[in-house]
């Protein structure tokens, strides 16, 4: 599944977002395809590559809990107004994220993905930009349905 | 009326009961919930296997992933807690295994080398020079801002000497005074100063930061 950062068309949606609100940061996290690790598997804007060695914890951090929930989540102030530690949200620490924003994918009806988009200082993202990502979200699930399924 | 004096040993009472406290919930997690889960686990796939509605099959699939997730994140508890390895194996094992639930978790890379023959140390003396360098490795990942962390162990004939270097952002250790990050490195100092040792913290902006801990051993 490693070679999804080299999809074309995932590329562009994922920049197109990224241009569209304006943000630092995108980030796929993927179900691998056997067993229940979830893994950042591309990133846009990213200052390292400490996400390609993150695994998310289920229930735990941004995308942990999205995909335990499969509900969208908001942050605006890191580390302000958390939930749990600061070290349950590697992903804002290692790319330095203050406000993230990131909705589920769903594949058969259970969220497996996550999008998630992040700015560097604090940030409010408004219902605008949520609809975006929702459509992004859509665009990217029928892409990689297409390309694993 | 005489107000009672404070005894340095109620530190280390404190510090051994909630040791022991963790130890328990991180075996409990490990011994019943993990397995536990694990029998459900089992008995859904044995009745996967006679399903033939592939719908009910795939929903089953799914509450197996479900369970399997689920059954990680309580061993990675566990582990986290109290890695059962630092009983059973020892000091440097123990720090293997958490190092590789550290980089998968903050996409650090550790390298960890040790030199010279390993020699037994107590277990109370394992868990504080382990809790230590976890701190360390957690502060590094909240404040450190680098991708590599360098850690030593140097077994010698009469001292175990750990170094952990980062190569991050660094900081002026006056300026934080009172501040969160330096009650958890009084608190590392602490602790090692409790069993007999040492620990030594230097950094300078831009230079990253040292952590150098030594613990004296009894032949």
């Amino acid at each position: 599944m490693s070679e999804l950062r080299e999809l074309p068309e995932l590329v562009i949606v994922c920049e197109r977002l990224r241009a569209e609100i304006g943000c630092d940061f995108v980030g796929l996290a993927l179900q691998n395809e056997s067993g229940p690790d979830v893994r950042w598997h591309y990133a846009s804007g990213n200052l390292n590559d400490k996400y390609k060695r993150i695994t998310v914890r289920f229930g735990k951090g941004i995308a942990g809990k999205i995909i335990s929930s499969g509900s969208p989540m908001m942050i605006t102030n890191f580390p302000n107004s958390i939930i749990g530690k600061v070290t349950d949200y590697p992903i804002n620490l290692a790319e330095k994220l203050v406000a993230t924003y990131a909705v589920p994918l769903f594949f058969s009806g259970i969220p497996k993905g996550v999008l998630l988009i992040g700015k560097r200082e604090e940030y409010f993202f408004a219902e605008e930009e949520q609809e975006k990502m929702a459509e992004s979200a859509q665009a990217l699930e029928q892409l990689i349905k297409e390309h694993l399924f | 009326m005489d107000s009672l004096k404070t005894n340095p040993n109620v530190c280390t009472y404190i510090i051994d009961s909630q040791e022991e406290e963790i130890k328990r919930i991180a075996h409990e997690l490990h011994e019943g919930v993990g397995q536990n889960l694990y029998s459900i686990l089992t008995g859904l796939q044995f009745l996967a296997t006679g399903e033939q509605d592939s719908s009910k099959k795939s929903y089953m699939s799914e509450m197996n992933l479900l369970i399997e997730k689920t059954i990680q994140e309580i061993r990675l508890l566990s582990v986290e807690l109290h890695p059962p390895a630092l009983t059973t194996l020892g000091l440097l094992p123990a720090m293997k295994s958490y190092i590789r639930c550290y980089t998968s978790t903050f996409g650090i890379i550790v390298e960890l080398e040790s030199s010279g023959e390993g020699k037994l140390i107590t277990e109370k003396q394992r868990i504080a020079v382990f809790r230590v360098c976890q701190e360390a490795l957690t502060n590094i990942a909240k404040y450190a801002d680098t991708a590599i962390v360098k850690m030593n162990f140097f077994w010698k004939e009469t001292e175990l000497k750990i170094t952990i270097r980062d190569f991050g952002k660094g900081f002026q250790p006056e300026e934080f005074q009172g501040n969160e990050p330096s009650s958890g490195l009084a608190a590392m100092k602490e602790r090692m100063l409790l069993i007999g040792g040492k620990c030594v913290i230097s950094s300078n902006i831009g230079e990253g930061t040292s952590i150098e801990i030594s613990l004296p051993l009894s032949n």
